[in-house]
Formats: C-alpha cells, structure tokens, sequence
C-alpha cells in the first residue's frame, strides 16, 4: 500500500504539473499580459501606468528564457507561485487572491456541505425504497419521475425555483446571501432545494441500478432464507455490499465541496469559490483564474488517491498493489 | 432513513421562515437598501473614475466644492471650503484660487493615524492634505487617470516627474515614507500653503471649468497616514479597498463580492456641528422648478445625514434584483429590460405600481451617443472634401433615432440634435437639427450629388463599402449595429460591421484605420466645453490620443473652441456655442444619437431621492421612513403555503395503496 501511495502520488504530481504548464501557455503566452492590464486598468491609462502595473504583477519578465538571471522568467515564477501557494494579487483589482478565497470559502461550504448531507442520504433513501418496491409502480413512476428530472437542465430549476418558490409562494429570499447566523439558513434554504432537485433524478436512477443488482444476488436469497426481514435485508445487506459504486461517486464529490457549485453560486448570488470563478472568467483575471484551475486539479487527484483508499476501508477484498 | 430525510427538510424549511434577506433586529432602523451591479474597481479617489467607484467615494470622502442637490442647471455649492474660489488673475496669463477649509473637520477614526504606536486615531483635515492628494494625482505610481487635467497646475507634472527621477535614481529614496518622498521631490510651484486652511492654487493659464474638477473625487483630501500605512504589504489591504474620509459616512463594511456597508460618521463636521448649519450639511431651502411638489423640500434647513446605514447588496442579475425591489427589500431599483412594459405605460408608472405606493423618477443623464465618422479617412473624412460631407449629411439623414430608442432602449432617451445634453448651458431645447430627421428622400438625393448615385460607388460599379467598427462583440451590440447598417442600407451603401475584440479596436483606433463607429461621452463636469471639446482638433484620436475619437478638424471650430471655454455663460458664450453648432450641423462628424434617460422607481417610504448624473454624495440627503416600509414588507411577502400542504398529500396518496398492498402481501 505504501509503495501504491507513493507511485499514485507521483503520477498526480506530474498530472498537476502538466496542468500547471498548459495554464501558463493559456493564460500568459497565449493572451497577452498587456491585454489584461489593459482591461484592468481602462482606456484612459497611460503606457507608463500600463509598464508600472506589468511590473507590479511581474508581468514584464521574459516569458521562458533570461539568458542573464535563468529563474528569473515568469514561467518559473509561476511554477514557484503556485507550488508555494503564494498566489499573488487578482489582475482585476489588485486584492490578494489567498485573501479572497479565504472568504469564499465559508459561502461555498454552507452551500455545498448541506447539498452533500441531504443530498446522499435522500438519494439512498429514494434508491433504496425503489429497489424495495420494484416493479411496482411506485418503482416504475419513481423511474420516470428520475428520467424527467434528469433531463432538465440546472437552469430551469434555478430560474423556475426562484420565481415559483422565492417570487410567487415567498418561501425564501429570491436570491443574496449573508453569513449572519440570524438570516444564513433563508438564502441557503432554496439553493439547496434547487440543487437537490437538480441532481436527485440521475443519482437515484443509479444507485437504483446498484441495489437492484445487488438484491439479485445469492446471499440476498440466503439471507432471506434465514428468515430476515425485507428491512434489515436492504439496510444490512444490500447497502454495505453496494458500497463500491458508492463510495466512488461520494467520495470523489468530497474535494469538489470546497471548489463551490459555480451555477448556484452565480444565480443565486453567493460569494463563494464558484462565483470567483465565474468573476475571473468575466474580468480576464487570469492570476486568479490559474490559481482556481490548479487547486481543482489538486483536489481532483487527491480525490481519486482518497476513493481509492476508501475501497480498501470498503471491502477487505481489494488490495491496492 | 425516509424520517430522516424528511425530518431534515421540515428543519431546513422552519429555520428558513419567509422571503425577508435581512435580520428582523434591522426592520426599525433607517437603513436604505439599494443593489450595486458591479464591485467598485478602487477606493482610491485620486484615480478611481467610474459611477460604481463614484457612487460610494463621493459619500464617504468629501470635495472642496459640491453640486446643489435639487438645483437644475448644476449649481457649485461650497463643501470643504467655506467658500467657492473667484478666479484672481496675475497679469501674466496665470489664475489664482483661493481654498479655504473650514476648520475643524475631521478624518473618520481610523488605526492608520497611529501608525504602528498607540498615537491618537484620528486627526483634524488640514490644508496640507488637499496639497498630498493634488500631489498624488501627479504622482506616476498612483496612475491618477486626470493628470492631463491637473497639469495645469503650475509645476504639478514637473513635480511627478522629479518624484519618478529620485526614485529611479537615488537609493533608498522609494522606501521613503510617502510624504517624506513628496517632500524631498517638492515643493508644487503652483500649490501654496498659507496657512493650516488656506491654499492656493496657480493656473498656468484660464481655465474655469477647474472648479467643478474640485467637486469630483479626485480632489477629496486624503490623509497622508492612510496612503502610507495600506500599501498592501505584509497583510495590511491596499489603499484601494479601503477608505479613510471626513464624509458624512464612513465604510463599516466592504466585501465587494457581496456587502458593502456604509454607516453615519459621528466624527463628521455636519454630525458635531449642526449649529454651523454649514451648506453641505444641511438639507437645500431651494429647488428646481417642481422639486417642491415632488416633496423634495419638506426636508428644507434640516441638518443631515438623516440615514444611519446604507446597505448596498451585490446583485449582478437585474430581475431577481427587480424583483426584490417588488417585495420591498430595496428602496430604489433600475428597472429590467423584461419588466419594463408591465411597468411604466407612456412614460408614467403603470396603474398598478402607482397603487403600490412607488414613483418614478426620470431624469435626463448628461451625457451623449454617437455615431462618428473619422474624419482622416479618404472616403468618408475631410479627404474626400464636398463629396464626403454630402455623404456624411445623407447617412446622417438615414438613421431615425425615435425608432432606436423605441427598440433597443424602451424609449429611454431623447434624440440628440447636438452634442450638448440637456441641463448643460447651451442646450436649446427649440434647435432642431435639419440633419438630424429620417428623411430619405433628401439622402437619396445628397447621396447622388455625393457622385454615388443609388450608393452606387462609380468607381468599382457595386454599392460603396463602408466599415463600422467596433470593440463590442456581444450579441446586444450586434444587433445595434445592424440596425444603423439596416438603415444605410436602405440608401443602397454597403456597410460592413467589423467587430473585434476591444484591445484590437483600440488599436485601430491608435492607428486611425477605422471609418465609423459608435460611442458615448457622459460629462465629467456641467459645461459646455466638457462636450464641444470632443470635437476639438487638440484633443485628436490619432494625432494626440485624446477624446476627439472623430479626428475632426476644423480651424474655425476651434477658434470659436477657445472663445467660448473660459467665458461667463451668457449671450456671448451662447452665440460661440451656437456658430459650433452650425458647422458640426453641416459638416457631420458625428450623426448625433441620444441622451440616455435613467427611469427610477422609488418606493413610497423613501424620501428625497433626486436623480443626478454627477458624482454627488446622494446618501445624506435621503431617507426612509421605516415603519411604513416595516408594514408593506409584510403586507406583500406573506409566504403561501397551501401548495406545500398539498404536495406532501399528493405524495402520501401516491405511496399508500403501494403500502398497503405490500403489507397485506407480507400478511
């Protein structure tokens, strides 16, 4: 398992080191940092406001080569940014970009964590009763309700959400956010619903496949044999052993948590990781966008190292080798 | 695990009680609530420069001089200053002006001003810190964007360019504190101190409008101490994002992603002094015709600020702001596109708004769009001499305006017969521009004179190809633009549009390879020099990369130019503005569009809300009267709750005969 460790680990570094060079081609050789200052600082600025704020950002290095100082290139600057985790200033506006996802991060939390807690317990819950009922019609409605509910996109239900729950039956606040425990559960309260909405169908759908699968097995007609109960069946015995498929779609969901819901987050308003996001792509804030880009790969390869971790927890049988 | 899941929601939903953004401990407090579509891009007044930067600058630092809050055309009102500057001529040309601050006014608390030590908070304003913050506008690392402006100060430029030398050349002279380096690079010829509130300001040479410069943020004094101490090093923020003034509020709160929050200052001059009924700090006795039956002066002779809290909420998407707007949740709202015929009819607000207690508020913004020609261009400039005017004057006659507004802009604008916008001296509301009318058949016949019969260029035997350029690749703009060529059309030309990104327009522009294109001026100050400048040939796109983006040169414009900018308004200035006008009328540079109309709606509990398209620090003058707004909210945002009811029994029925069908099978 170690050695697994090691060589799994390795392959992610060089994954995320690869990333890390094509977003500096994109980002800095393929757009230029003169078009960014630009947009950052208006029409009306100076070339020499334009060559302070080159310098300021460190943009007025040679991109690859300085044949007299040969690390002092802003592609090695890059490199040592992102690795240090010093991730500098925004392009937009100057603020420390570590600050801001400091700040985002709480918003994108109580966003995603609530989605996450309600969201895999009602999708087994709803799997579970349907694989329980199945071939009923309870099954078969629940079946195409899923389909449906799959089909339609996130933004209808993030604008039919607003306008039938926050504008006509003014359950919650349309849209807005605010930490203050007094008000914060109001403005989460219909983007969680919304995003359940969203992803309930296709999660319920497949863990459906799972149990279905799993209760035709033998050891599900040896446990009834035994006389156990149609509840204990599917609580003790099906759920455990369906807990591969499981666990590799909650598991890998985990590091993405804190990367934000980049929809719900700009539609409703939320000042989270995801709407970072969203802003930098608008205002051509490429520091800060680079810096998104690379900490959603780490947490992608450290995700897939952790469901791997998790199968061995999972089911003694699998051996990482 | 189904009672769980359902125990959770019942708990999501109960936590979760009504539509209501804010906490109930705020429903009595006067708080105005207004959205904000964009971040500021910088607090930093000597160079932030847009209505978003403006909108909260001018409320928490202040300007030697104001604008009038309810009069009409802008009026100079003292601020700082006891009292708006007269002009003092030298002699040699070079004009003085006197500011002297009133004294006893205050910096907001703030732990710059101790400075590392356990020194006191705050301080009073001297005249020291209006002479640092002129300073600043001319210092290179600032990147004040209205240097050319305040270069005509004597010795300001020499100034920032000394600083810039020392700090080149002299080791150790950058990590100097700021005001040791404005020392050592110092003294401002054309900056005089002369006594702890006096200054004087030297002009190189007449230049009027610079009063109104001094009611714009860029001359807010700022203390030397705040600029030192927030350089964005070692976890201090930078002096853009915060901001340390003697205004009537002070920033509470700035996270720019979602809340920026602005509460009363008690350290403010108006707040500690209301015996010195100072005029920036008490409500205006005088209005514009009409202001006095729109309620605009019941407030008069009181002292303000009467909110204790301005609450702006990010809102980047207009309907669910709109519609927050709708339950209550902000005072005042633009209103969206989507909404806007069930929500103003002819021009008044819809019945039933007006029964919801709301008013609109309309106001012309100063401030122009048009269609420019470059005038270098061999085709449709000065080269092609009467042939180009004729096509000028026939494409001009091509375009219908009212049909524009009435599409792209709800009617929310007039047509523009001249650069000068309404409220601006010069403005005659009886001038019509003969050029400025669809007439077709009139084009048809000037195209023909113009030697392109039918648009028909002789030359190559096809229609004459022209280019509209433009740094607007967007949809919206897409279909604007085609309108105008739709037009051009119709008289036969070929109009291609070539839209690029903005920094590859830009450089077209630099260059001067560009024939037509689309833009806006929105006025700096209320002077008529602030628009016919636009047109002078010293301000040149190409030539000297000034606002002048139609290159047009006309030596009698400009000679007309500057006589009329450093005159009174009077008969004299009026008759120079009208011989301008006459040549812009029959040379086109420009096919003059609209000036926009910003309609406003206003809830019935929010006073004193007077539309300005200046940079005026709005926020002292209104208020609300929270009860009523306490007991419409509720009114209107009473939860429905019927079909949450409806849907759990529609789900039990659902699950029932499954159920039971079940246990009767297990029985």
């Amino acid at each position: 398992m170690g050695r697994w460790l090691l060589r799994r680990t390795a392959w992610g570094a060089a994954t995320v080191l690869g990333v890390l060079l094509f977003l500096f081609l994109l980002f800095f050789v393929y757009a230029k940092p003169q078009d960014v200052a630009r947009r950052a600082l208006g029409e009306k600025a100076s070339p020499e406001v334009i060559a302070q704020w080159l310098a300021n950002h460190g943009y007025d290095k040679p991109a690859f080569w300085n044949p007299s100082r040969p690390l002092d290139t802003m592609l090695a600057e890059h490199y040592r940014r992102m690795l240090s985790f010093d991730f500098g200033r925004s392009d937009a506006d100057d603020v420390p970009i570590a600050k801001r996802l400091r700040r985002g991060v709480g918003p994108s939390l109580s966003l995603t964590v609530p989605l996450f807690l309600l969201g895999l317990p009602l999708a087994l819950a709803l799997a579970l009763g349907a694989a329980f009922f199945r071939d009923t019609y309870i099954d078969r409605v629940g079946v195409v309700a899923c389909v449906l509910a799959m089909s339609v996109s996130m933004l209808i239900y993030i604008l039919a959400g607003q306008y039938l729950i926050g504008r006509l039956l003014r359950w919650f606040p349309i849209s807005g956010f605010d930490p203050d425990p007094a008000v914060i559960a109001r403005f989460v309260a219909l983007p969680v619903l919304v995003g359940l909405l969203g992803s309930i169908g296709s999660e319920v759908r497949f863990y459906r496949a799972v149990f279905v699968e799993e209760t035709g097995r033998d050891y599900v007609r040896t446990a009834r044999a035994k006389g156990a109960g149609d509840g204990r069946v599917m609580a003790r015995h099906v759920l455990p052993n369906a807990a591969i498929p499981i666990l590799t779609n909650a598991v890998m969901e985990i590091p993405f948590l804190f990367t934000g819901a980049i929809l719900l987050e700009s539609f409703f308003g939320i000042p989270g990781l995801g709407s970072i996001t969203v802003d930098a792509i608008n205002a051509n804030d490429f520091a800060t966008l680079r810096v998104m880009v690379y900490l959603g790969a780490l947490l992608f390869v450290a995700g897939q190292i952790a469901t791997d971790v998790a199968y061995t927890i999972a089911d003694p049988r699998v051996r990482l080798e | 695990m189904r009672r769980l899941a359902a125990l959770l929601l019942v708990a999501v939903a109960a936590a979760a009680c009504g539509n209501d953004p804010y906490p109930h401990a705020d429903a009595a407090a006067r708080i105005l609530y207004v959205p904000f579509q964009e971040p500021p891009k910088t607090l930093d007044p000597q160079v932030a420069y847009s209505v978003y930067d403006h909108e909260i600058l001018s409320n928490v630092y202040e300007t030697p001089l104001e604008y009038h809050y309810l009069k009409r055309p802008y009026e100079l009102i003292p601020g700082l200053a006891l009292a708006v500057p007269e002009p003092r001529p030298l002699g040699d040309g070079r004009v003085v002006y006197r500011f002297d601050l009133r004294p006893g006014v205050r910096f907001a608390d703030d732990p710059s001003f101790a400075l590392d030590g356990d020194g006191p908070t705050g301080r009073e304003l001297m005249a020291s810190d209006l002479a640092f913050s002129l300073m600043r506008i001319a210092d290179p690392k600032v990147g004040s964007p209205v240097i050319e402006t305040f270069a005509k100060i004597v010795g300001l430029r020499a100034f920032g360019e000394r600083l810039a030398k020392l700090r080149e050349s002299e080791a150790g002279f950058a990590a100097l504190r700021i005001d040791e380096q404005y020392a050592r690079a110092g003294p401002v010829d054309g900056i005089r101190i002369l006594d702890p509130h006096a200054l004087e300001i030297v002009l190189a040479a007449p230049y009027p409008q610079i009063l109104y410069w001094f009611a714009m943020p860029f001359t807010s004094p700022v203390p030397w101490e705040a600029a030192a101490w927030y350089d964005g090093r070692e976890g201090r923020d930078a002096f853009g994002e915060v901001a340390v003034g003697t205004g009537p509020f002070r920033l509470a709160r700035y996270d720019k992603r979602s809340r920026i929050v602005l509460e009363r200052n008690p350290e403010w001059y108006g707040a500690r002094h209301p015996e010195w009924k100072a005029p920036a700090a008490t409500y205006p006795r005088e209005g514009a015709p009409g202001d006095a039956e729109r309620g605009l002066l019941e407030a008069a002779g009181r002292p303000l600020p009467f909110l204790d809290r301005v609450e702006l909420r990010l809102e980047k998407e207009p309907i669910p702001a709109f519609t927050k707007f709708l339950q209550g949740y902000y005072d005042r709202s633009r209103i969206p596109k989507e909404s806007f015929d069930q929500t103003v009819r002819e021009g008044a607000l819809s019945p039933s708004m007006e029964s919801l207690g709301m008013r609109l508020e309309r106001s012309v913004e100063p401030a122009v769009y048009y269609l420019g020609f470059n005038m270098i261009d061999p085709v449709v400039g000065r080269p092609a001499a009467e042939r180009g005017r004729k096509l000028r004057q026939a494409m001009s006659l091509a375009i219908d305006t009212d049909e524009f507004l009435r599409v792209f802009l709800n009617g929310r604008g007039i047509p523009a017969q001249s650069p000068i916008p309404p409220g601006i001296f010069g403005y005659e509301d009886a001038y019509r521009n003969p050029y400025r009318a669809p007439d077709l058949e009139r084009a048809r016949h000037l195209l023909a004179e113009a030697g392109y019969p039918g648009g028909i260029d002789p030359a190559t035997g096809a229609p004459l190809r022209l280019t509209f350029d433009t740094g607007d690749t967007s949809v919206q703009g897409r279909l604007r633009y085609q309108f105008f060529i739709d037009a051009w059309q119709r008289l036969g030309l070929d109009v291609e549009l070539a839209a690029t990104t903005y920094n590859q327009f830009q450089s077209k522009v630099r260059n001067g390879a560009y024939q037509i294109f689309f833009w806006g001026w929105v006025a700096d100050y209320p002077d008529p020099e602030n628009f016919l400048f636009l047109l002078a040939t010293e301000m040149s796109q190409t030539h000297s990369g000034g606002p002048n983006t139609a290159n047009f040169a006309d030596p009698e414009y400009d000679a007309l130019f500057r006589s009329m900018k450093d005159r009174e308004n009077g008969a004299e200035r009026l008759e120079s503005i009208r011989a301008m006008r006459a040549i812009l009328e029959r040379e086109r540079p420009w096919i003059e569009l609209f000036h926009p109309e910003d309609y406003a709606l206003v809830h019935g509990w929010m006073h004193g809300m007077k539309p300005s398209g200046l940079a005026v620090p709005v926020w002292k003058y209104q208020d609300v009267d929270p009860a009523l707004r306490a007991a419409e909210r509720s009114a209107w945002n009473r939860p429905v709750r019927w079909p949450a009811y409806a849907l759990a029994g529609a789900l039990v029925a659902f699950l029932l005969p499954g159920l039971q069908s079940w246990r009767r099978e297990r029985q």
